[in-house]
């Protein structure tokens, strides 16, 4: 029993020190992307305090509102102003509106995971069993039919397909809101019906990417040795499939998964712009066109870190589909 | 499934916020601040229109007339404006408004903390300071100026100073924060819901100062016809035609290339409106190439531009060469008058300007909703005919702004938003160079001639400033003149009445049949 406990212990043990390593290999990267958004966006030429002040400012007024906001001061100290306050949990103000930057991102990422977390799962869900089936199927009718169609799935691009599924189901045969956005929290049947267009086109779209992965992992696995020894044995298709290949070949489509959550995460910006979801990437998107430096930067800085955390977590769960991966 | 879609757009419909009998309208950007002149742009200026109102305002013809001032003298002298006000005006929160309250509106406008876009102009060394505001009585007010101005109450009225309204003190809290705006027009504050949409409510207890039905600018019938106004955030163009056919939205801004479409539409209507705005070539003057006033009026007169605009504007805009809009009281037979359209003049101009080909950028954006591409496409082919070595360079507004504000550029497409007076659009483009790069012309007789215009309130003088201002614009040939904007909107068919005036969202006197 106490050697049970201790090899727990270990197991937890070794799993923090992974977990605080990785996050300790994440911090140069978030410095970077902190140090590369920030000089970026300001090299494009566009001054924030002139789109600000508008047609009617004199070059004054422009002089005075740039150090108000602390743009006349050289970069490096703008930085360093900037990196401190995020240190104290300060990510700055809006210069369009002057909302405090961390909830105005926070309450949009909200908005947007709302979406790509329940898209991501939907297209798992539907394109990994239909990439498993392709592969077993492998060059049947049955193959061929999924093979294509994620591939035309994939290749549409999302905005065009999301204003085909608004004008299909919202304007010809009415079923669904057109535009707008009602938060599920606010009211669940209306935040649920104005969440389906852009779902569905999320789902359309990533199903084409993972049918693909999920296919070529389980040709893969269903290659190896032990696949026809357990066919030898005598076990059904689907014993082998399902019991014996299925939770090998996953784990490629896992990591995959997790990259398209961390990447969906970062912004659907067309997505939100087609169906009016005031989500993270509309707010990037109008930021970087109002040269709006603290959002940007909020944004980007959120972005990272959950990219950072997302692939974390699809790490730490890997073991679960293939044992032979442990956090050492 | 079919069933349960329906079922659930059914209980939509019933938990919806919006009211059945709400105009829903679309705009392109959230609005900036609720704080009226604070803050702002061409769409926060839309939603406040309906929320405040100024003693005077802007009617159709440009001209300044009351609002919330009964009416209006200037003493002698020109310094002192005595304003008699309304007696009948309530803010949104109940209480009657009085001399006292524009009192404390002026001065909290004054006050530097305040950051009212305007300031510059109404404080020391501006176009119209003031120095006093005080109240006589109780329904009385008066104004004085440290020098005469011919713009003050035009300055007062416009969209960038918040129309100069009138919010009653407790729209701001204690440590003088701003709250909300409790103004006195036809709309009352509602809901905010940033990213997604403003809510506004009729204010019920409004008293329009006519009744006839016929809005005219800022001023005439205000009646609020419909329980409230819905400004939802919808930047992509497409998403807004859907909304439209859909009748989800009841009305909004187009892409001017929608126009043939939703005139053969049965379920939605056109509307064409033009406005005070101008299209333009801002030139850089003190290029190397385009100093010479020979290159410029040859560019001019390259320009087909009858043809142009009708291809630039979809068909909707009409040629006009001058700084004053067709729609302005000053616009006369002299302001008629442009260069001809004659290639061969042009090659000549350019010959003895000694023009050898030098390559001249105009700068464009692609905005849908201004001409600015496809007026320089235009331009490039009519310009090249006559020798003229035209390249087009596109950027995104933002740093287009920043090229026309620091000087560096030759050509620029430009839109310019309305100013309903001619000599505040003036102030657009006359001015010290050295002082601010941003000015296009800085010659010394237009200068003064704008300074003259500021300052002379006279019509009849006025006008003949104004002409004279043409003629030396022909001369010199700054910029190009295009065409005034247009408004083009969408709206369902069950839409009654102008949802648009001068570019913004102006939804009185507007109703939605059920």
């Amino acid at each position: 029993m106490l050697a049970e406990w201790k090899a727990a212990f270990n197991r937890g043990e070794t799993m923090l020190r992974f977990i605080l390593s990785r996050l300790l290999m994440a911090l140069p990267t978030i410095v970077l992307v902190s140090i590369t958004v920030f000089a970026l966006i300001r090299f494009i030429p566009g001054d924030p305090a002139a789109l600000m002040l508008g047609d009617m400012a004199q070059p004054d007024q422009i002089a005075a509102m740039r150090t108000e906001l602390g743009l006349d001061k050289s970069m490096p100290q703008q930085f360093a102003i900037w990196a401190g306050n995020v240190l104290q949990g300060d990510f700055g103000r809006s210069i369009v509106n002057d909302e405090e930057v961390l909830p105005l991102v926070v309450s949009r990422f909200m908005v947007s995971a709302e979406i790509v977390v329940i898209a991501v799962l939907l297209a798992s869900l539907i394109a990994v069993p239909a990439g498993v089936i392709a592969a077993w199927r492998q060059n049947s009718a049955t193959d061929l039919a999924l093979v294509g169609t994620a591939t035309v799935l994939l290749s549409i691009p999302t905005f065009w397909l999301g204003l085909l599924l608004l004008l299909l189901f919202g304007l010809k045969l009415g079923w669904l809101p057109v535009l707008g956005y009602v938060s599920i929290g606010d009211n669940v049947v209306g935040g649920l019906l104005y969440l389906v267009l852009p779902v569905m086109t999320l789902v359309i779209h990533e199903a084409g990417v993972l049918i693909r992965m999920a296919r070529a992992s389980t040709l893969e696995v269903l290659r190896l040795d032990y696949i026809t020894h357990a066919r030898a044995k005598g076990l059904s298709e689907s014993a082998v499939l399902w019991r014996h290949a299925f939770k090998n070949a996953f784990g490629p489509t896992w990591t995959m998964i997790g990259l398209i959550l961390g990447n969906l995460l970062g912004g659907i910006a067309v997505i939100e712009t087609v169906f009016t979801i005031p989500g993270l990437g509309r707010l990037m998107v109008d930021s970087i066109f109002a040269r709006d430096y603290p959002v940007i930067q909020g944004c980007l800085l959120f972005v990272s870190l959950s990219y950072v955390l997302v692939n974390l977590v699809v790490d730490l769960l890997y073991p679960l589909f293939d044992p032979r991966v442990v956090a050492e | 499934m079919k069933k349960l879609l329906l079922a659930g757009t059914a209980l939509l419909a019933m938990t919806s916020i919006t009211n059945a009998r709400d105009i829903t309208i679309a705009q392109s950007s959230d609005l900036r601040s609720a704080n009226p002149g604070v803050n702002r742009d061409g769409n926060t200026d839309g939603v406040i229109l309906h929320i405040v109102e100024g003693l005077v305002g802007y009617n159709n013809s440009g001209e300044v007339k009351p609002l919330l001032a009964k009416s209006f003298e200037t003493s002698a002298d020109g310094l002192t404006y005595t304003f008699k006000l309304r007696t009948d005006v309530k803010f949104h929160n109940g209480k009657t408004m009085t001399a006292e309250d524009v009192v404390w509106n002026w001065t909290r406008y004054l006050k530097p903390e305040t950051k009212w876009t305007c300031l510059n102009d109404f404080a020391k060394g501006g176009a119209a300071p003031v120095t006093d505001v005080k109240a006589a009585d109780a329904s009385t007010v008066a104004i004085t100026l440290e020098k005469p101005s011919a713009v003050f109450l035009g300055l007062m009225s416009r969209p960038e100073c918040g129309y100069t309204g009138m919010i009653s003190p407790d729209s701001v809290a204690a440590d003088g924060s701003f709250v909300k705006p409790i103004g006195t027009g036809p709309f009352q504050w509602d809901e905010w819901k940033k990213g997604e949409y403003i809510h506004l409510k009729k204010f019920a207890d409004y008293v329009s100062p006519e009744n006839d039905g016929k809005p005219d600018g800022m001023v005439g019938s205000k009646r609020p016809l419909a329980d409230g106004i819905k400004f939802m955030i919808i930047p992509d163009a497409s998403t807004v035609k859907a909304g439209l056919e859909s009748g989800v939205l009841d009305t909004a801004e187009i892409s001017p290339d929608l126009i043939p479409e939703f005139k053969a539409s049965d379920k939605t209507q056109l509307i064409v409106s033009r406005n005070n705005g101008k299209n333009l070539f801002y030139i850089q003057t003190r290029d190397k190439v385009l100093s010479n006033p020979g290159v410029r009026r040859a560019m001019a007169m390259a320009l087909d531009l009858d043809e142009l605009v009708a291809a630039a504007s979809n068909g909707t805009g009409e040629a006009n060469g001058s700084m004053v809009s067709q729609d302005s009281v000053y616009f006369d037979e002299a302001q008629k008058t442009r260069l001809p359209y004659d290639i061969e003049a042009a090659k000549k101009e350019l010959a003895d300007a000694g023009y050898k080909g030098e390559p001249i950028s105009i700068i464009a954006n692609k905005r849908g909703n201004v001409p600015s591409f496809p007026a320089a496409v235009m331009a490039q082919a009519m310009m090249q005919q006559a020798g003229l070595n035209v390249q087009i360079e596109v950027l995104d507004y933002a740093t287009q702004v920043d090229r026309r504000r620091s000087g560096n550029y030759q050509v620029i497409s430009q839109s310019v938003a309305p100013r309903l007076d001619p000599a505040l659009m003036y102030s657009f483009y006359v001015g010290n160079k050295d002082k601010n790069a941003s000015l296009m012309w800085d010659d010394p007789k237009a200068v003064e001639l704008m300074n003259a215009a500021y300052a002379e309130a006279d019509q009849e003088k006025r006008q003949k400033i104004f002409d004279e201002f043409h003629e030396l614009m022909l001369k010199e040939m700054p910029g190009i003149f295009l065409y005034d904007m247009v408004d083009v909107w969408g709206a369902t068919k069950k839409l009654k009445g102008q949802p648009v005036w001068q570019s913004n969202a102006r939804l009185w006197e507007v109703s939605v049949e059920d």
